[in-house]
This record gives structure tokens, sequence and C-alpha cells, in this order.
């Protein structure tokens, strides 16, 4: 028993990977928040990412938050082009999800843009991670 | 959907971002499960005190 727990503990502190490997982690992170994690077989993070960016990505959709539109000429518009963005499969769909469009002149609204704009830097945020764990520099 | 999240108060919603927020620092951040409980339940009352006291802070210059 101690032989099994001392070998598992050394394959976990002895981690492997390449920079192949954490690009495509950090690729499938970034379309499917926790896809990347679930690659790596992280399955609890996998399934953690998913439902906190998906779920806030959601929550802002449906609060009828506004989607930021590439080629906006204003940097604030164009630095929350990248935010959202970072939600990968949520805004190609945002307007799949957001059935009713959006409707920021209200403050749930406004509330639900910032939601949006949230899920896609925290989704970067696992995309780092996920690449880092594939390169093999975390574990 | 629309109508679950579409309906929740301004400090509904920020409970919401602040639990999920919460989560996703503590299993980027920390490794054990004590430690990430610990860390959930610390940022998210930490992120509704500052919300409830920048509140307060703008309450003056609402009106």
């Amino acid at each position: 028993m101690e032989e099994t727990m001392t070998d598992e503990t050394s394959k976990k502190e002895e981690p492997s990977g390449n920079v192949m490997m954490g690009a495509v982690a950090a690729f499938a992170g970034w379309i499917v928040p926790g896809l990347g994690h679930l690659l790596m077989r992280r399955w609890s993070k996998a399934a953690v990412y998913f439902l906190c960016v998906g779920g806030l990505a959601c929550a802002g959709l449906a609060m009828r938050g506004g989607v930021f539109a590439a080629g906006a000429e204003d940097l604030f518009d164009r630095l929350g082009f990248f935010a959202d963005l970072g939600t990968g499969i949520f805004y190609f769909l945002a307007h799949v999800i957001q059935t009713a469009g959006p409707d920021v002149a209200h403050a749930t609204g406004d509330y639900g843009t910032r939601m949006f704009a949230a899920a896609g830097m925290i989704n970067l945020l696992t995309v780092l991670e996920a690449y880092e764990i594939g390169r093999g520099r975390r574990i | 959907m629309n109508s679950l999240f579409g309906g929740l108060t301004h400090f509904q919603a920020q409970m919401f971002f602040a639990l999920t927020v919460s989560v996703t620092f503590a299993f980027l951040s920390k490794r054990g499960a004590i430690e990430r409980v610990k860390y959930i339940a610390w940022a998210f009352l930490a992120f509704l005190l500052v919300a409830v006291g920048i509140g307060w802070l703008m309450y003056p210059f609402s009106r």
C-alpha cells in the first residue's frame, strides 16, 4: 500500500509534457472551457472550470448583457471584444443562447455585459493553466 | 434560463458572480480540498464585503 502511494506521489510530482501538448490543451481549453484540463486528465478542474465559466457566460447572456463585436473603433470596445472572445464557444453561440438580444439600457443588462467579459477573462486564466500543465511546468 | 437569471436582483447577481469567481480562483491557486474550501469562503466573503463597502461609499453620490 505504501509503495503504491509512493509511486503515485512520485508520478504526480514529475510532470511531463511538451510545447505541442501545451498548445493543444490551451486551444481546446479556449474553445470549450475545461476541455484542455479534460485532455490532461484533470477531471475535477475540467468540470469546475466548465461549470463556472459556462455558468457565468450563460448568466451574462441571460441577463441580456451586450457582446462586443470585432472591428470596433473604440479602445474599450476592442478590449471588451478580446475579453468576450475568451469565452470561446459561448462567444460564437451567444446569439443562439441569447434569443431576446442585448438590453444594456437597464442595469441588469449592463451587469450581464460585465459577467460575460469576466467569464472570458477567467477562461483565459484557465487556458494559461492548461498550457502550463500540457507543457509540464505545472502538476 | 432567461427567467432564472433575468429575474435576479443586483445582490443575487453579485453573489453568483462572487461564488463562480471564488471557486475558479480556488482551483487555480490551491491544491488541497481544505485549502480550496478555505479560499472559496474567504474570497466569497471578501467579494461581498468590498461590493457592499463600495456601495456605501457611492451612496452619497446617488442623488
